[in-house]
This record gives C-alpha cells, sequence and structure tokens, in this order.
C-alpha cells in the first residue's frame, strides 16, 4: 500500500504542489490531465528520482521518503520501453533478479515463466533493437514485473504503439496485473486505459490533484468545469421545479428533464456523451428524458464518432459509432431526438 | 536539376580537397630516397623517441580518460553550482595555443608553491619524462571530455531510473548499464586522446624541454632535426608520426562502425 502524504517539489518552472493520495494493495489507478500537468513527474518522485521540497512517502506503513529508488521496490515502465540495448531480451528480464542473489536456475525459471506470460518466450536470445513496439512493450513489463514490485508505474506505456496492438496488449495488461495482483499507478492520455483498467482514476493539472475517485465518479460527476471539459462530460445548468414518480424534475432553459438524483434550487447536472442515444422518432422507450436536437458538427475520433447537438436551450455533445451514423443517416443540421435515461443525468452541485 | 548539380558540387568538392590532402601526405612518402629513410628509420635516436613517445601518449591517454569519465559524467548527469564555469575553464586550453598552455603550465609547476610541494615530494615534471605526460595530459583532456560529455547526453536518463527501480546503486548503474552504453563514444575519446597526446608539441617542448635523447618525443625529433638540417631524419619521425595516427584512426573508424546519414543513389 502506498501513502503520499502533502508531497511538493520544486523543479524552478514547475512545482508539484500539495500531492496527497492513497493507493490500497492491489489497486490499479490510473492518473490523467493535459501535457505538462506533471504526471511523469509524479511518478517518478513515487519512485524516488526527485528529492521533495516537503512532504512524505509510505510504502506499507514504512516511511521510505528518504529511501533512494533501489531499495523501494517500484518498478516502472516508460512510453519508448527503456530496453537495455546491449543486453539480450533476457538479461533485461533478468537484471532485476541478477540483484537478488537467486540461484541461477531460479533466475532462469522466473525469467521463463513471467516470459510465458507476457508471450516473449519466443524471443528471449534477441536483442531488443530487433524488437517490434509491442514486443518490446511486453519485454520491459516482464522486465518491471518480474521483480514482484510493491508498486508498479507504467507513464503512458501504450502511446508508441498502433491501435491494434495497444489494445492486445492493454487486455493482456489486465491478465496479467489481475494474476499477480499487482497495484498498479498507469499515467495515460488514453481514457480507454480508465474505463477497461483502472479501479481509481486521478486528475492532475498544473502540479495539483484536482480530482481523485473511481472513474465511473470522475466522469459523471466532474467536480468542476474543467474535469467536465477534460473528459468530454457535457454540463448542463438548471433548477430543481419538482418531483413525479420519484422522478426529481429538472428546468433547463425551459425544457424539462428528470433524474433520480435528490436536490433543490439551483443545480449543475452531468452526462457523459456516450450514455446518449440518437434516434428519428420519439419513440416509446426506457429513456425518460427525449430532447429534440439539431446536429451542429460531426467529429471522428478513433473508433467513435463525436457529435456536437443543440436542442433550443442548450448545447451537449454525444458519442455513437460510424454505424449509427450510417444506419440513421447523421449530417450536420438534420433532425433527431436524444434520449438518455433519468439515472445518466447526474446532480453535481 | 538544380538539386542534382548542387549535389555533383558538393561531391566534387569533397573529391578535390580529399585529393590534395592526399598529394601532401603521399609527397611525405615519396621525396626522400627510400634509403636514407629507411636509415634513419633504423636510427637509435629513432627508435628512443618511438618508444617514450608511445609510452607517454599512452600513459597519458589512459590518465585522460581516468579523470574524463567522472568529470564527463559529472557534468552530463548533474546540474551543481559552477557547472558552466567549470564547463567553460575545461575548453580554455582548446582556444589557447598551445606554446602558451605549456608556458602556464612551466609556470604552475616551476614557479608555485604547488609545484616546489610535487617536485619534493619526487614528481618532477619541468624538463622532465613526467612533464611529457603532464603537457599531454592538458593538451588532450579538453577534446576528450567534450566527447565523453557527449557520449554520456547520447544515454538517456530514464535508462539508469529503471535500473535504479530494479535495485541496482547509482554506482552498479554507471557501471553496468550507462558505460556499456557509451562505449562507442569511449572508444572514441581514447582514440582521440592518444592521437592529441602523440602529437603534442608546443606544450610539451615548453615544459618538458626538447633535450635530445631525453625528453624527445616524435614531434621532438622531427623538430630538432629539421633545426639540425637533417632532413631524412625529420621527414621519417613524420612518417612515423603519422602511420602511428593513421593506426589510431583506423581503429577508431572501424570500433566506431555505420551511422552515415547518407542519401544514396
Ligand atoms: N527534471 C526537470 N527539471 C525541471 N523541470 C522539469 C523536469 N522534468 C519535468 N519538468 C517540467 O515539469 C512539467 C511537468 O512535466 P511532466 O513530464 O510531469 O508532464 P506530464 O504531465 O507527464 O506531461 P505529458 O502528458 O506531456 O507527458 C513540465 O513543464 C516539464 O517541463
Ligand atoms: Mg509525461
Amino acid at each position: 500500500m502506498l501513502e503520499v502524504e502533502n508531497l511538493c517539489i520544486d523543479l524552478g518552472d514547475f512545482h508539484l504542489r500539495d500531492i496527497s493520495l492513497s493507493v490500497e494493495e492491489g489497486d490499479y489507478l490510473t492518473i490523467i490531465g493535459p501535457t505538462g500537468a506533471g504526471k511523469s513527474v509524479l511518478l517518478e518522485a513515487i519512485a524516488g528520482f526527485y528529492p521533495l521540497l516537503s512532504g512524505r512517502i509510505f510504502l506499507d506503513s514504512r516511511d521510505v521518503t528518504h529511501e533512494p529508488p533501489e531499495r523501494r521496490g517500484i518498478s516502472i515502465v516508460y512510453q519508448d520501453y527503456m530496453l537495455f540495448p546491449h543486453m539480450t531480451v533476457f538479461d533485461n528480464i533478468a537484471f532485476g533478479l541478477r540483484k537478488k542473489d537467486l540461484p541461477k536456475e531460479e533466475i532462469k525459471r522466473e525469467v521463463k515463466y513471467i516470459a510465458r506470460e507476457l508471450r516473449v518466450d519466443h524471443i528471449l536470445h534477441r536483442k531488443p533493437g530487433t524488437l517490434s513496439g509491442g514486443e518490446q512493450q511486453r519485454v520491459a513489463l516482464a522486465r518491471a514485473l518480474v521483480i514482484k514490485p510493491k508498486i508498479l508505474l507504467m507513464d503512458e506505456p501504450f502511446s508508441a504503439l498502433d491501435d491494434k496492438t495497444r489494445e492486445k496488449l492493454r487486455s493482456l495488461v489486465r491478465e496479467v496485473i489481475a494474476e499477480h495482483g499487482t497495484t498498479v499507478i498507469h499515467v495515460t492520455h488514453d481514457f480507454e486505459d480508465v474505463f477497461v483498467l483502472a479501479k481509481h482514476v486521478a486528475v492532475m493539472r498544473e502540479g495539483r490533484i484536482i480530482q481523485f475517485g473511481t472513474p465511473e465518479e470522475v466522469f459523471s460527476r466532474p467536480q468542476c468545469e474543467f474535469v467536465a471539459d477534460f473528459t468530454g462530460t457535457n454540463l448542463l445548468r438548471g433548477k430543481i421545479v419538482g418531483e413525479r414518480n420519484n422522478l426529481t424534475m429538472v428546468k433547463v432553459g425551459s425544457t424539462i428533464l428528470y433524474t433520480v438524483d435528490k436536490a433543490e434550487g439551483n443545480v449543475t447536472l452531468s452526462l457523459r456523451p456516450e450514455e446518449v442515444i440518437l434516434a428519428s422518432e420519439p419513440s416509446k422507450c426506457s429513456a425518460q428524458n427525449v430532447v429534440p436536437v439539431t446536429v451542429e458538427s460531426m467529429e471522428r475520433r478513433g473508433y467513435h464518432v463525436w457529435l456536437s447537438l443543440s436542442s433550443d436551450d442548450f448545447s451537449f455533445r454525444a458519442v455513437v459509432t460510424p454505424n449509427t451514423v450510417v444506419l440513421l443517416g447523421i449530417k450536420p443540421r438534420r433532425r433527431f431526438y436524444a434520449l438518455f435515461k433519468a439515472s445518466t443525468l447526474k446532480v453535481i452541485k | 536539376m538544380g538539386r542534382l548539380s548542387f549535389k555533383a558540387l558538393t561531391i566534387f568538392m569533397a573529391f578535390l580537397f580529399t585529393l590534395l590532402l592526399f598529394i601532401a601526405i603521399a609527397t611525405l612518402f615519396f621525396v626522400p630516397s627510400p634509403s636514407e629513410i629507411l636509415e634513419a628509420l633504423k636510427s637509435e635516436e629513432m627508435a628512443y623517441s618511438l618508444r617514450l613517445s608511445l609510452i607517454t601518449a599512452s600513459t597519458a591517454t589512459l590518465l585522460v580518460i581516468l579523470v574524463g569519465i567522472p568529470v564527463g559524467y559529472a557534468l552530463s548527469r548533474f546540474d551543481f553550482p559552477g557547472r558552466s564555469a567549470v564547463k567553460s575553464i575545461l575548453d580554455l586550453p582548446m582556444a589557447f595555443p598551445e606554446l602558451v598552455l605549456g608556458l602556464a603550465l612551466l609556470l604552475f609547476f616551476g614557479k608555485t608553491y604547488v609545484g616546489g610541494v610535487l617536485s619534493d615530494i619526487g614528481l618532477k615534471i619541468v624538463f622532465t619524462k613526467l612533464g611529457i605526460i603532464v603537457a599531454q595530459f592538458f593538451t588532450a583532456f579538453p577534446y576528450t571530455v567534450r566527447i565523453i560529455y557527449a557520449a554520456f547526453e547520447e544515454v538517456n536518463l530514464r535508462y539508469e531510473l529503471v535500473a535504479r527501480s530494479l535495485g541496482y546503486s547509482e554506482f552498479e548503474t554507471f557501471m553496468k548499464v550507462t558505460l556499456p552504453m557509451a562505449k562507442n563514444g569511449l572508444f572514441a575519446s581514447t582514440i582521440i586522446s592518444f592521437a592529441r597526446s602523440m602529437g603534442a608539441f608546443g606544450a610539451v617542448l615548453i615544459l618538458a624541454g626538447g633535450s635530445y635523447m631525453d625528453t624527445e618525443i616524435l614531434p621532438i625529433t622531427l623538430y630538432l632535426n629539421i633545426s639540425y638540417g637533417n632532413i631524412g631524419m625529420a621527414i621519417s619521425s613524420g612518417i612515423v608520426l603519422v602511420i602511428v595516427s593513421f593506426l589510431a584512426i583506423l581503429l577508431f573508424e572501424r570500433l566506431e562502425g555505420g551511422g552515415h546519414n547518407v542519401v544514396r543513389g
């Protein structure tokens, strides 16, 4: 278990300010935030590479604030692999074990075991320079995991890989991490990592953690505009006007929307773009909220299409698949109905 | 079209200049008569000078590398007060004429308290063979440190961080990761250091004095014999110098291997 208490770091032009974190054993924490927010600096500070201005770091209740990195038992995986080019894959993976005075046979066995798990057992004799990106990253993971670290740190481990490889490696990582029960802190720019892998997520901005919670909490209940904007969550402002069938009625402009949350007075509501369904007809379905909208613009990002929608009273964004675009004939200026359940519209303030 | 003739021009320049250089070097070998050279090569003076050159230059190189590695590493990895001052002062001797460097060393070891103390404990540097090594050391050091520094800069700090996180101390990381990864640059710096030491003249002349069959290294042999009018002897020492340097450079190219930016075709 890792505890970071009021950590501050001064790097001249950049400061980490008052970071507190608690990561339970077996937890999987992702850190997201814009570039330059200090995510990498935070990871490397946890590993012990930066002198602290103030604050303390505990590992399994032991104060490691002044321990050098080699005595922390925290391993790290970088975006660009950092495999030692002068060693074979085998020697790279065995590197950490060799420091532990284990018998040769045991080192061999452990390397082979982890190599098989990460599917690099067929390339153990090769030099890293001859491997593909995906292979290199699997070797880097094997090298980090084989020492059974108390914490595994990963700094954008999949960023340098193509979509397919990333997808595969992500599910492999999920398997292996679950198998080993490793505690992980993973910096990423890819929300897919958050949804697929994370138990918790921290949002960083300008050297601070501005929100911490489960992915569900952070993405559907952003605590500030910045997090909402960064995570792509829609924010709506309205006024609670009453109750019907156990649902709370909120007036946004002149539109009445329904939420399951209880509140009073003026409120801010959040709505995840992927919860919005588009339909050509205001059909009868389980979604309590039905809003006529016009498509303002659309933009393809990876596997998804992001739509900017506007109703008479407010604008918001929705995500659909390219398939839906074709099926419904979605085009700018066309009119549709946006449907979303009362349970997806959350009161956050 | 423009690009093609530009390419042709650059290649032409490369050949033209190389040809000039080659002819100049070749003259060295063909102007004197072979018998004259053979005689000179077999002389006692030449044997003495070559041996002393090899010994002093190798020793100087060893010292330069031993001191240069920690200095280059400190400059590349650590941010310490006075770092940029250290860097500029280390570079100074490159801008100095060698003779002035020699003069500075002569005054330092001959006229200061430090020089006196060194001399009292048996390290006599002025006008001695030890002085040759010292002069060669200071001549070669700035160039060598630059290359060592660049070699360490090439090694991404994060390799070291990974090694540290896997349980290796700073020193172990340096020995197992940084040093092997900077290997090529370190080889290169060794060769450069050796070549600079072999060819050091001005500083050696002033600090060690160029005395016949005593502090006489190859460049001094060349200089002394030119002054006495022994052209054959002078040319022979030049040839030997060139051959030794050439062998050093050949080795350097072999070790460095590959890595050119070439547009083919
Ligand atoms: N060793 C250092 N010395 C001084 N400043 C540094 C150092 N390392 C990083 N910084 C600065 O700290 C800030 C945060 O850097 P960091 O690499 O942590 O950002 P990040 O959140 O990881 O960004 P990205 O998403 O682009 O990787 C940057 O402005 C960077 O220039
Ligand atoms: Mg980063």
